[in-house]
């Protein structure tokens, strides 16, 4: 009888203390989810390098009494590289080995076209104000239409860190889903002649010009937006360890093997955010949909300005160079090229449409630092 | 944090393009001075005066132009589908090889790759 006592009070303490006995159906809806991104980027390929370790954070987040937040253990290490704005700035160290800034240096002007893309965050920021958000989360939700994860996430922490989750779901999200939003915009806003523009050949860059940019670039936007500094300097250390020629293995570490581990850890603790308590509201869903207007807005600003520099340049400039002034590197310069090889095959847009895609990327770090200037 | 300094959606949307616009176009003029000041940059050759023409000298006959055979050898098919193979994909998968333009250039190359965002 005793034997049996104990074992009854043990199995109700087991069982008291599993996550079962604590298990919600928000936890539930939201391993759902969960599972449902992990379909997206395992079997649909949706951007799998960060879908698949935000969705197995997010599963990971909604087992009960699991306590990776009580104590000091790796999810609460991640967490603090979240919180503490560690990792977005170490992604971009990982962007700037990685990216080739000779086509925004061959033909500066481009960056027109990151900048006037950058309208769809500020539209986003207006639609997000007029249904309820104040001005801090509104702003944190426009950054998604920049299409640049780390710069939403670093943002959202400084501005809503209670909305990370949801912005960094649909930052990702709507970054996978670029060659779906952006083709029937860029067509719709395109005339059939202006898609067939052939460019001139780029410029040669010297070594001089690749090495001395970051360089300019950090001090000049570093002294005028403090904030951002962490995330400009990263991007243009990383560039100057790739074009310094004499840095290879470093740059080798931060393209590889220092952005995966960052990679993975970023995701994983993005994940982490998606509580059922804090995703399961009715603003995560406004917050998708004001994502996807800011991504449309920022893909028609650009292209919008690419018509107007094609009639100021007499017709030598492609507008649709211009869809790729939303950051989302290179995915973005790659729908330009794939649309302007379907108008005119043998058209190579590619590394045209990778100067705005550049600018993209420095014009949403600007924004999010005149908005941190402007908002904290 | 202190209080914004508005809260009109308008207003910030108007000052924040502006900043975006002024900074990037400053960035574009700092750009454009590297290259003004790149000491490195190849000058633009000034013509010589009066060059003596030089005696033409014998050109050397072109080498005979390599033979090619039409087609891909089938050697060549068979690295190119072990070295698919090798990289998981089935046969099924390829629906076609074809020769790359080898004068294209490394953009135009890149753009067979299939990078992912970040």
């Amino acid at each position: 009888m005793e034997l049996l006592n104990a074992f009854a009070v043990s199995l109700q303490s087991v069982w008291l203390d599993s996550g079962f006995s604590a298990f919600t159906w928000g936890n539930g809806v939201m391993i759902a989810v969960g599972l449902l991104l992990l379909y997206m980027a395992f079997v649909k390929e949706f951007e799998p390098l960060l879908l698949g370790p935000i969705a197995f954070g997010c599963i990971l987040a909604n087992f009960p009494r699991t306590g990776f937040f009580d104590e000091m253990g790796l999810m609460l290490a991640i967490h603090y590289g979240i919180q503490n704005e560690i990792f977005p700035p170490l992604i971009f160290l990982g962007i700037g080995a990685m990216t080739d800034f000779g086509p925004l240096l061959a033909r500066p002007s481009t960056l027109l076209l990151g900048a006037a893309a950058q309208i769809g965050v500020f539209v986003a920021l207006v639609g997000a104000m007029l249904v309820g958000f104040d001005v801090k989360e509104a702003a944190a939700i426009g950054i998604i239409g920049g299409a640049d994860g780390p710069t939403s996430i670093y943002l959202s922490i400084k501005l809503a860190p209670h909305l990370l989750g949801a912005i960094a779901v649909a930052a990702y999200t709507y970054m996978s889903l670029v060659p779906l939003i952006q083709p029937p915009i860029m067509k719709m806003l395109t005339s059939q002649k202006e898609r067939e523009i052939v460019m001139t050949e780029l410029r040669p860059v010297t070594k001089f010009e690749r090495v001395v940019f970051p360089i300019v670039a950090t001090i000049f936007i570093s002294l005028l937006l403090p904030p951002i500094a962490a995330l400009l300097g990263c991007l243009m250390l990383g560039n100057l360890l790739r074009e310094s020629g004499v840095t290879d293995r470093l740059s080798d570490t931060a393209q590889n093997s220092l952005c995966n581990m960052v990679t993975i850890f970023l995701a994983t603790g993005t994940g982490m955010t998606m509580s059922a308590e804090s995703f399961l509201v009715p603003e995560t869903l406004l917050i998708i949909c004001l994502g996807l207007v800011a991504f449309m807005g920022g893909t028609a600003g650009g292209v919008l300005f690419g018509k107007l520099m094609c009639r100021a340049t007499d017709w030598k400039v492609n507008p649709l160079i211009g869809s790729a002034g939303v950051s989302a590197v290179p995915m973005a310069a790659r729908v330009s090229q794939l649309v302007g090889m379907k108008s005119k095959p043998g058209n190579y847009l590619l590394m045209h449409a990778m100067g705005p895609n550049v600018a993209g990327v420095i014009g949403t770090a600007v924004a999010a630092g005149t908005m941190l200037a402007m908002l904290k | 944090m202190g209080h914004p300094v508005t809260t009109n959606p308008f207003i910030i949307m108007l000052i924040n393009m502006t900043v975006v616009f002024i900074v990037l176009i400053s960035l574009s003029f700092l750009i454009r001075a590297i290259h003004y000041f790149d000491p490195t940059a190849p000058k633009e050759e000034s013509k010589p005066e009066v060059a003596p023409a030089p005696a033409p000298e014998p050109v050397a006959a072109p080498e005979p132009a390599p033979v090619i055979e039409e087609g891909i050898s089938s050697e060549t098919v068979a690295v190119i589908m072990a070295a698919l193979a090798s990289c998981g994909y089935g046969a099924s998968s390829v629906h076609g090889i074809r020769i790359a333009n080898h004068n294209s250039t490394p953009w135009e190359q890149s753009t067979r790759f299939q990078p992912h965002d970040f």
